[in-house]
Formats: structure tokens, sequence, C-alpha cells
């Protein structure tokens, strides 16, 4: 079963050198054999607004750096949080979806530190 | 100019555990060894509270200090996959790469382009931020030398993880202050024979007559004074080649009398060590089982040892046949067995040999086994299995305080709340 629309048997195919291979999802988007990719399942929607859901596999990516708006798993005293980051006068801030909830500074010394910042995203029920 | 490094994991089983828990971060961590027997790893906080390597964890635990230790048991799925991840973040980085063990590496840091140090402290920082595993590195013109530097960067905490043993000078400076048994290959028993010669420090060693060396301590010792000289005698090795044999070796999880247990614990680990061999496309043709009772409760001493030469095979269930049928030749009634295990060698790239009177057809082998294989590794280890290994297995080693595997198991991936 090596058809890929090229080796035809009567009229030759016109794909000639085109032949380009089936989109592989695990060695771009979802590659968590990288040794900064890891898989974390999302618990709650808050962010909804972001388009994540309960349940949700997000591929987090640790090798990524942080840049304002994206969405990171971060470790906050002793949990792990999903959450969007933003930047104030150059400091790292986790914000949270709602508004009542005021931003929490990333900063080693009060243990809130950024684990990865989200890659992608696997939904499996959809 | 050559130069070797070694990098090694902080109390690496802990380390790949707080990994993916934050809230150990600073608590005293402590991984038990199969069996939850022993303490085989454990964080400084454990340390600090007298946590011994090799401490019995029964007995341990019930101390007043060792209240605030949070236990694991070993959880190897999860400690393989992070020390991969260490060595692609090293193998990415550096030209070559040797894993020496599940948390050591040795490196190659020769000619590479700037200042070394600086080099070695982004690696450190890459693998800390991408594999989430803290490490010390240590480096120096020999294998030798590079181990021991790794050391001194482990137990001088002013050193910041790193140490440099390239410049002769400062080499011989922690040469004078380091005890002859921080070198790696300096045995014991070595260690009481320098001793005996009045040679404490490396510095001692180092000045010895080479020839009395040798005398001493055979051409082994020669070659770690040779290399702690700065002559390097030990090249960087790939990825270890092709195993010699192949092990699956557990002690049970409660003593076992009855033999039909026995054989379903031994045909558990013909199949584990049966999927081993088809995982690196060997097969073997030689098999041995052995079983013993335990040599620490008072129990009467027992540990039988029985080989086979078998047809070269990776079948899951050729292997089975012959180690439950000399499993139960050696098995005697009246003992509390301990442990058992089989062993494959004389291995052999898979196909490699024709056979003349094949006890079954190869190519059908070959089809049953990879559908098998194919079934575990798209839903878990062990889903489809013989059905000799067991179903409920009592018998499995103890794990009882085992963490998710959150890299190798989807059911498993750590969780994240929104907020």
């Amino acid at each position: 079963m090596n058809y890929q629309g090229d080796r035809t048997t009567g009229f030759a195919s016109p794909v000639g050198d085109n032949i380009e291979g089936t989109i592989d999802l695990m060695s771009t988007a979802l590659d968590l054999r990288q040794p900064s990719r890891y898989p974390v399942r999302v618990e709650g929607d808050a962010l909804l607004g972001r388009a994540i859901r309960h349940g949700d596999i997000l591929v987090v990516d640790s090798a990524v750096a942080p840049r304002a708006g994206v969405v990171v798993v971060a470790s906050v005293g002793d949990e792990l949080r999903v959450c969007e980051l933003t930047q104030r006068a150059g400091e790292w801030w986790l914000r949270s979806s709602s508004p009542r909830a005021s931003p929490v500074q990333v900063d080693d010394d009060t243990d809130v530190a950024i684990w990865a910042v989200a890659t992608g995203l696997v939904r499996t029920d959809v | 100019m050559r130069v070797y490094g070694l990098i090694d994991g902080n109390s690496f089983y802990c380390s790949c555990q707080r990994a993916f828990e934050p809230r150990l971060k600073h608590k005293p961590v402590v991984v038990l060894s199969n069996n939850d027997g022993c303490a085989i790893a454990r964080t400084r906080e454990a340390k600090a509270l007298g946590v011994k390597m090799g401490d019995a964890w029964h007995i341990a635990r019930k101390r007043p200090e060792s209240r605030p230790v949070v236990w694991y048991s070993s959880n190897y799925a999860l400690y393989a996959d992070m020390s991969r991840r260490m060595y692609q973040v090293l193998a990415e980085r550096l030209p070559a790469v040797e894993p020496y063990s599940i948390d050591e590496m040795f490196l190659d840091l020769s000619d590479l382009p700037g200042d070394l140090h600086e080099r070695c402290r982004q690696i450190r920082q890459d693998v800390a931020n991408h594999a989430k595993i803290p490490t010390c590195i240590g480096w120096g013109p020999t294998k030798t030398i590079a181990k021991l530097a790794n050391g001194l960067a482990k137990d001088h905490a002013e050193l910041d993880g790193l140490c440099d043993l390239t410049d002769p000078v400062v080499r011989q400076d922690w040469y004078c202050r380091t005890s002859i048994d921080e070198v790696w290959g300096i045995g014991r028993q070595t260690k009481h024979k320098l001793l005996g010669a009045g040679i404490e420090t490396i510095a001692d060693f180092v000045a010895l007559d080479a020839k009395t060396v040798r005398q001493m301590l055979t051409v082994v010792g020669g070659r770690v004074q040779a290399e702690l000289r700065g002559q390097s005698c030990l090249p960087l090795s790939d990825i270890a080649a092709t195993r010699k044999s192949i092990a699956s070796t557990r002690t049970f999880g409660r003593l076992l009398l009855k033999w039909e247990e026995i054989r379903e614990a031994i045909a558990h680990y013909a199949n584990r060590a049966a999927e081993k061999l088809r995982e690196d496309g060997l097969e073997a043709a030689h098999l041995s089982v052995l079983m013993q009772t335990n040599p620490h409760n008072g129990d009467p001493w027992y540990a039988k040892h029985a080989a086979v030469t078998i047809e070269p095979t990776s079948d899951a269930r050729d292997l089975i046949r012959h180690a439950t049928a000399l499993g139960c030749a050696i098995w005697l009634p009246g003992y509390r067995y301990f442990k058992a295990g089989v062993i494959l060698s004389d291995l052999r790239p898979a196909g490699s040999q024709g056979q003349m009177f094949a006890f079954r057809d190869p190519v059908q082998s070959a089809t049953v086994m990879a559908a098998l294989d194919a079934v575990n590794a798209r839903f878990g280890s062990g889903t489809l299995r013989p059905g000799s290994t067991g179903l409920k297995r009592t018998w499995s080693p103890r794990q009882s305080l085992l963490s998710a595997r959150y890299t190798t198991r989807l059911e498993e991936i750590v969780k994240a709340r929104s907020w």
C-alpha cells in the first residue's frame, strides 16, 4: 500500500516530484518527544474566554520564552495553574480570568514560577 | 584541548517527583527501592533529617524525625522518560553525550567556542528549565577528573553547581584537600590498602611512582592514577552496545509458598524479558531461572538456579514454556519463596540463524508477537498478555506510594486548574 498518487499503471501521473506525505501532527504541533514538551490536563472552565475547556489536554513547552498574552502553566505555591500571562513595567504577572481576583506576580521569593508555555491543545471530547 | 564533563541530576528520582509537584519544592522527599524496601534517593532536606541511603522504610518512617518526609515508591517509567529528556537537551547542545547511568552523563566539551564555564552554566540552566532536573557539572581533561569535579560541585555549595578542574594548579589544590575515596574507581578495599600505606589524599596518590601503583593496585589502579594525572585512558562511549543478557528478577510483594503462584510470577518475568528482547530486535538462545528464600528473616535458606540452551526465540510463549518448566524442576515444597527471576542470555539478532526443525513457524510467531507489542504500545504495557502471567497477581511487588506516570500515560498526566 505505497500508492501516493504517483505510481500509476496506465497513464503516467502528473504529480511528479510533488509528493509531500501526510501532515504529521506528532512531529510538529503536538510533538511530545521534544524534551521540553509536557501534556497537561486542564481542570475547570475558567479559561473558556480563551476557548480552553475542562478536560482539555494542553501541550506546554518549557523552552518557549514567555510573552505577554500567552497561556501558561504556572506553579503558585503548592499547585499548578493554567492562566494568562501579562507584563507590567518589566515584570511578569499571572492574570486570572475572574475580574475579582487580583493578578499574582511571578517571583521566586513568593513561590510563583512559570512552569511552561502552552503551545497546543488537544480535545478528545468535541 | 580534550575536555570531558560529567553532569549528574541532584537526587535524581526525587527531582523527577518534584518536577510535577510544586508542593514538594522545599519538602524532604525520599524514593524507595522496588517493593518499597529501602531509601534509594533522598533530597537534601531528607538527608538533613537523618534518612540514610538504604534505610529500611518500615523502620525509618516510624522515627519521629521522619514525620515531614514525603515517601514515594520508585516510578521507573517516569524516571526513564525524565532521563531521556535530560539526554536530549544535552545531545542538542554538545557533539557527544554518553549516558553513563540513569542520572549521570559524560559530555564531550572539547574545543567548544567561548567561555567553557559560561557554556556549562547555560547547559545546566537549560536542563533545569527544559527537563526540569537540577544538576551539577564537573569537567576536566579526563573522565575520572570530570567525575571528581562533579562530586566537588555537589558537595561545595559555593561552587554553584559547577566545578572546573582543567587547570593543573587548581586541580592540585583540590587534590591536597580531598580524600582518596572520593575518586571514581577507588573502592573500599583499595582505599584501605592505600590508607595502610599512608596515602590519604588524592595528592598523595598522584605523587606515587606509577610502577608502585601498578604493583599495589594492578593496571586498573594504574589507570586511575594516570587519569588523575590528566592522561586520558577512558574515551567517551556511545549509548551502551547491545545487551549481553536480559534479566527480569524481582522480590515478591509477599512470601510465596505455592508453585501455582510462583509459576505465574515466573511466566510474568519471562514475558517481560521477551518484551525487552523484541524491543532490541534480539533472540535468546539460553535461559535461566532462579528462585530463593529470604536470607534475612530467619527462614531456612534455599537458593537454586537452573539453565537451559534453547532454540533461539523471542516468542513470549516459548520463553514462558521453558521458564516454567525449569522453575518447576527447581521448586521444592515447604519453603517460603522471596524472590525469583528469569535471565536470557546468548542473545543474537532476530532471525540470524535459520532453524532446520523449528518448533514454531517463525513468520507466524513474529506476526503474533508484533500484534501483541502493538496492542501494548497503544493501550499500555501488560494490556494484552499470556494468560499464564496471571490476572490478579497478588505477588506483585508492593508499590503503595506510586505517583502518576506523568509523561508516559495519558490517563495520568499532570493536572492544572484553570484560573
